[in-house]
């Protein structure tokens, strides 16, 4: 019998991740580790212009490589609307790609797809593809797509789902409460920002990649690096026309994924390639690809206007986007309503909010799920606005946010008005430590002693500024998760969850989850994600979800299993299972203190008496989404002569409710913060006046480096969330929202130049300076 | 990517032999490989020269110091030998990343003859030799005459290479070197400045001053260096040059930034050399 391990409290430790010495080890465990023999080469013949209509294909040259497997294109392949967007039911995203048209939309969109039996027949094939193209003229910005006359970039009959197709909207939404305007017209004080973010990458290590094979049955394996299991079976199964029980998803370790893989792109290619060859296929993106046919975050164009009383309390708010989809919705309306959805309640004193976004295509990349999902676009104009705001008041801007921000019991009709491409749930806000947040996060910078002091260092001119962000914890209405949990003859556990860990580390958060209810150490519970065959259902990773979601379908499933664990104990001791308690691997007795071993009490389900299978699955759908906090300050320096702007020290205090893994708590609050110094500093993809984009690769595109990145502070508060398992609600995303605002007002802090378009590379930031030294 | 043949030449000679034949010279590849790979260039084989000894090591010379063409960054930043020419460390120790300095050369550097190759600013400054053999003879110019224009030198067919000597500066300059862009690591500067200034009493005395990113090639602006003899060193008295430094250079616009930006910041790069009277 296993020897029980004495370990408690396995929530709130910062204990090793469980795939960690398997990945320090290099084990094979990511998507194309794997090689099955006999597969093919999978490669897609990108669109090199902007907007044009396929006259013809030709693959006649093409066919005549040796060992080209097969070809795809429209004229071979079945016309499916749909969406590329892996979201829930129903589907929000308009459907409006199909596998491969007979018109193209962006420079690197879908033309034809060859499978050969290595790399160079692939390349080869595609190069001999003769394509004729009738050149439509392209549509390069948002501003060009709503004028009269623009051309229609979607003309196809049988899309659905568009907002208004012949003006290029892909969605709308307008949310007016109260009188907006009128209250903005009457505030004794008023403030306004326009803010603009540009294209930008994701930038994960691993790209899209999938191999796709058939099993000992016959059955369609789809082994994917995706967010998304349950939603590629049943998008690749409807677009390729197989039945979704033939199909098979397998997601292994991830590299990665920040909303770029909540996204089905590469699966039914591969699908439907080993379909028409009967033959394993493989197919990964190149950098290249990633940049311009995967996905980006939705550039931006956010007006913010703030109306308020005298004493700083906010009377008006108004929040105006304009939202750049590229040639296909993917997540257009989401991201859109999340722009307001998850900022505005923020400040919800506000009687009068209007909330009005357009989210337009263009003749550029596709846009799609990007970690703070809009929020990170709204909080930069409305953190901007509320900085200027501070200043007119001639009230510290963290004065200024303590008066307005949303308290404990408080709700705002944000939550019932906006939700996921429709109306949302009413919740009242049941945790909030946000006022510690500023208050640590003040301190800690030296907010008092150093702002507006503009210290100078020769060029170098210092000053601080600040933002506070709220996010959520999953979608309310839609995310879903479910757990199974087993317990094995040796008193181990197994637990089986759809979620999806990215890299996230949320199998070992998970896990501390169970460990905690069934009181054994982690190591106990042997975790499974995520496998449509094996696992339960979950919507996926994104949307902040995991911990809280999936987490309560853990401890569910856990103390279900916990209580068949007491009743078998309780047989087996002769007393009640009320006078039982379950800690550090033993039952005991608080009457007799009798106990029992849990390897014991498997052993006894197992084989011995009353036999039977201790395990349960539970699922938990999303009631409401209780929202994590953050307050972010940062210091700058910014050379006057050059524009240079370095960012000094960043501190981030953010309210997670209780952090079940400290550690893996305080790295997304770091990372999500130096991609937000990405955003800020340094990251924009750039296009040629055809559309072609100039930067596709690191080369070009810069993120930051470990050079690049400050000192990153980053402080975990506690707040208790009732209805999060152990107290948790979820930190993975918005520690990104506050960079962008909190170092454009520190740059105004110490320049007096507001900064309002990401990046502030060097040569903006001189700019704004103007000719003066 | 297919890479060509690389050989490995016997000796000297037999390198010369085979660069006169079309081979490539490669000592790290950090610049070769990726111009190989856009096609850029098609080389029908590859000469690695980084063993031959006449093109490693670096040693004082008398008045200078002599560094082998296939000595890496690495290598000169910790050669002792180097260490009288603090404004090379400061250049060179900005290079790319550390794989990138543990490869990559200064003799790549110079025969890359990239406009913004951080490695030629102290080289311009420091009024550095270049030597070169071929099948003929050696030869020894200024890098000033090497470098011709981006990407091109004064190299002859079947000529590489074999050393730079670079001469000491006089004792008492002051080095500054900066280099200007959106982030610190692995950076293609938008613009870069250095400098050896010589202080007397509160004035400059002599002043070199080498730009990169903003010119065909690295730009000394000779006018403005001999406007500089006799300022104080401070903001006031190098803003006066500012406008002049700016019309002396001639960038181009490109994905970095564009030349208006240059220009000015060119100019403003200047002030920064107040720095140097503290220092």
């Amino acid at each position: 019998m296993a020897v029980e391990t004495q370990q408690g409290g396995a929530v709130g430790q910062s204990v090793r991740k469980v795939d960690g010495p398997s990945l320090v080890a290099g084990k094979p465990l990511f998507t194309l580790d794997l090689d099955i023999p006999g597969s093919l080469v999978g490669a897609i013949l990108p669109s090199p212009h902007a907007h044009a209509r396929i006259v013809s294909v030709d693959t006649s040259a093409a066919e005549q490589v040796p060992g080209v497997r097969a070809i795809l294109h429209h004229g071979n392949v079945p016309r499916v609307p749909y969406t590329t967007a892996g979201q829930g039911w129903p589907e929000p995203s308009p459907y409006d790609t199909v596998l491969f048209d007979t018109k193209v939309r962006f420079v690197g969109d879908r033309v034809a797809a060859v499978a050969a039996e290595t790399e160079d027949a692939a390349a080869e094939a595609l190069a001999r593809i003769r394509v004729e193209y009738e050149l439509l003229p392209p549509i390069l910005s948002p501003e060009e797509a709503l004028a009269p006359g623009a051309p229609i970039i979607h003309d196809e009959p049988d899309a659905e789902g568009i907002y208004d197709a012949s003006h290029n909207i892909a969605a709308a939404v307008d949310i007016p409460i109260g009188d907006a305007a009128a209250a903005l017209a009457a505030a004794p004080v008023t403030a306004e920002a326009t803010c603009e973010i540009p294209y930008s990458q994701h930038a994960t290590i691993e790209p899209h990649c999938v191999i796709a094979y058939f099993d000992d049955a016959g059955r369609l394996v789809v082994r994917t690096s995706t967010q998304v299991p349950f939603h590629v079976r049943r998008i690749v199964a409807r677009v390729v026309g197989l039945d979704p029980a033939r199909i098979r998803v397998v997601k292994p370790r991830i590299g990665g994924g920040f909303g770029s893989k909540q996204e089905v792109l590469l699966e039914p290619v591969a699908a439907l390639l080993a379909l028409r060859t009967g033959r394993p296929v493989r197919m990964a993106y190149t950098r290249q690809e990633v940049f311009v046919a995967s996905r980006t975050r939705h550039p931006m164009k956010v007006t913010v206007r703030l109306g308020a009383t005298k004493d700083g309390a906010l009377h008006a708010l108004e929040m105006d986007v304009l939202s750049n989809t590229g040639a296909y919705g993917a997540h257009a309306l989401t991201v859109l309503s999340n722009v307001g959805s998850k900022t505005l309640p923020l400040y919800n004193k506000a009687p009068h909010v209007h909330f009005h976004g357009r989210a337009v295509y263009t003749n550029l990349p596709v846009a799609g799920a990007y970690r703070g999902y809009g929020a990170t676009q709204g909080y930069f104009a409305l953190e901007v606005a509320m900085d200027k705001l501070a200043e007119k008041l001639g009230l510290d801007p963290v004065e200024l946010r303590r008066r307005n921000y949303i308290r404990v019991g408080e709700t705002s009709p944000i939550f019932e008005k906006i939700g996921e491409g429709r109306e949302g749930t009413a919740q009242i806000v049941r945790s909030c430590a946000l006022e510690e947040c500023l208050r640590i996060g003040a301190e800690r910078i030296g907010w008092r002693e150093k702002r507006g002091q503009r210290r100078e260092e020769g060029p170098w001119v210092h000053g601080l500024g600040m933002a506070c962000a709220m996010q959520g914890s999953g979608i309310t209405g839609v995310d879903m998760a479910a757990a199974t949990l087993v317990m094995q003859d040796d008193g181990s556990f197994r637990l089986l969850v759809g979620a999806t860990d990215l890299g996230t580390g949320s199998d070992t958060i998970l896990a501390q989850i169970a460990a905690q209810e069934l009181g054994v150490p982690v190591d106990r519970v042997l975790v499974y994600s995520s496998d449509t065959d094996f696992t339960p259902f979950d919507t996926g990773a994104y949307a902040s979800s995991t911990t809280y979601v999936s987490g309560n379908a853990v401890l569910r499933a856990a103390s279900d299993v916990r209580a068949q664990i007491l009743d078998v104990a309780a047989a087996a001791l002769g007393e009640r299972a009320s006078a039982l308690e379950l800690a550090a691997g033993v039952v005991r007795s608080r009457k007799s203190g009798k106990s029992l071993t849990l390897s014991e009490i498997g052993h006894r389900a197992t084989y011995v008496t009353d036999q039977r299978q201790i395990a349960a699955t539970a699922s938990f759908a999303c009631p409401e989404s209780p929202p994590p906090f953050a307050a972010f300050f940062c210091e700058v320096a910014v050379d006057r002569e050059t524009g240079v702007v370095r960012v000094e020290r960043f501190v981030v205090a953010a309210d997670c409710g209780v952090a079940i893994h400290p550690q893996a708590a305080e790295g997304q609050l770091e990372g999500a913060v130096l991609q937000g110094i990405g955003h800020a500093l340094c990251e924009e993809m750039l296009f040629s006046p055809r559309g072609r984009c100039l930067n596709a690769g690191f080369f070009d595109y810069k993120i930051p480096s470990s050079l690049d990145a400050p000192a990153i502070e980053a402080i975990l508060v506690p707040s208790e969330e009732p209805t999060g398992p152990w107290g948790a609600k979820s930190i993975s995303e918005v520690g990104i929202n506050g960079p962008l605002p909190a170092i454009s007002n520190a740059i105004y802090d110490a320049v007096g130049a507001r900064m309002v378009r990401a990046p502030f590379t060097p040569e903006r930031v001189r700019f704004a300076l103007g000719v003066i030294p | 990517m297919d890479l060509p043949e690389i050989v490995r030449p016997r000796d000297l000679a037999d390198a010369v032999r085979l660069t006169g034949e079309g081979g490539k010279p490669l000592v790290g590849g950090t610049d070769l490989f990726v111009r190989l790979r856009k096609g850029a260039e098609r080389p029908p084989f590859l000469v690695y020269v980084g063993e031959l000894p006449e093109l490693r090591g670096i040693h004082e010379t008398e008045g200078g110091v002599e560094i082998g063409a296939a000595a890496t960054h690495v290598e000169i930043l910790s050669a002792p030998a180097t260490a009288q020419l603090p404004i090379l460390r400061l250049a060179l120790a900005t290079i790319g990343s550390p794989a990138l300095r543990h490869m990559g050369t200064l003799g790549g550097n110079v025969v890359n003859a990239s406009p913004a190759g951080d490695g030629l600013v102290p080289l311009y400054l420091l009024g550095a030799q270049v030597n070169v053999v071929g099948p003929a003879r050696e030869r020894s110019l200024p890098v000033e005459e090497f470098v011709l224009g981006p990407g091109r030198t004064a190299l002859q067919p079947g000529e590489l290479i074999r050393s730079l000597t670079i001469p000491l500066p006089r004792d008492g300059a002051h080095p500054y070197f900066r280099k200007v862009g959106r982030r610190q690591a692995l950076l293609i500067a938008v613009a870069s400045l250095g400098a050896l200034v010589w202080v007397e009493d509160g004035a400059v005395r002599e002043a070199r001053l080498a730009l990169g990113s903003v010119a065909p090639t690295v730009l000394r602006p000779r006018e403005v260096e001999r406007a500089l003899v006799g300022r104080p060193l401070t903001v006031e008295a190098l803003a006066e040059l500012r406008d002049a430094l700016s019309s002396a250079v001639r960038p181009i616009s490109d994905l970095r930034a564009s030349a208006d930006y240059r220009r000015r910041v060119s100019g403003n790069l200047l002030l920064d050399l107040s720095s140097l009277a503290s220092g």
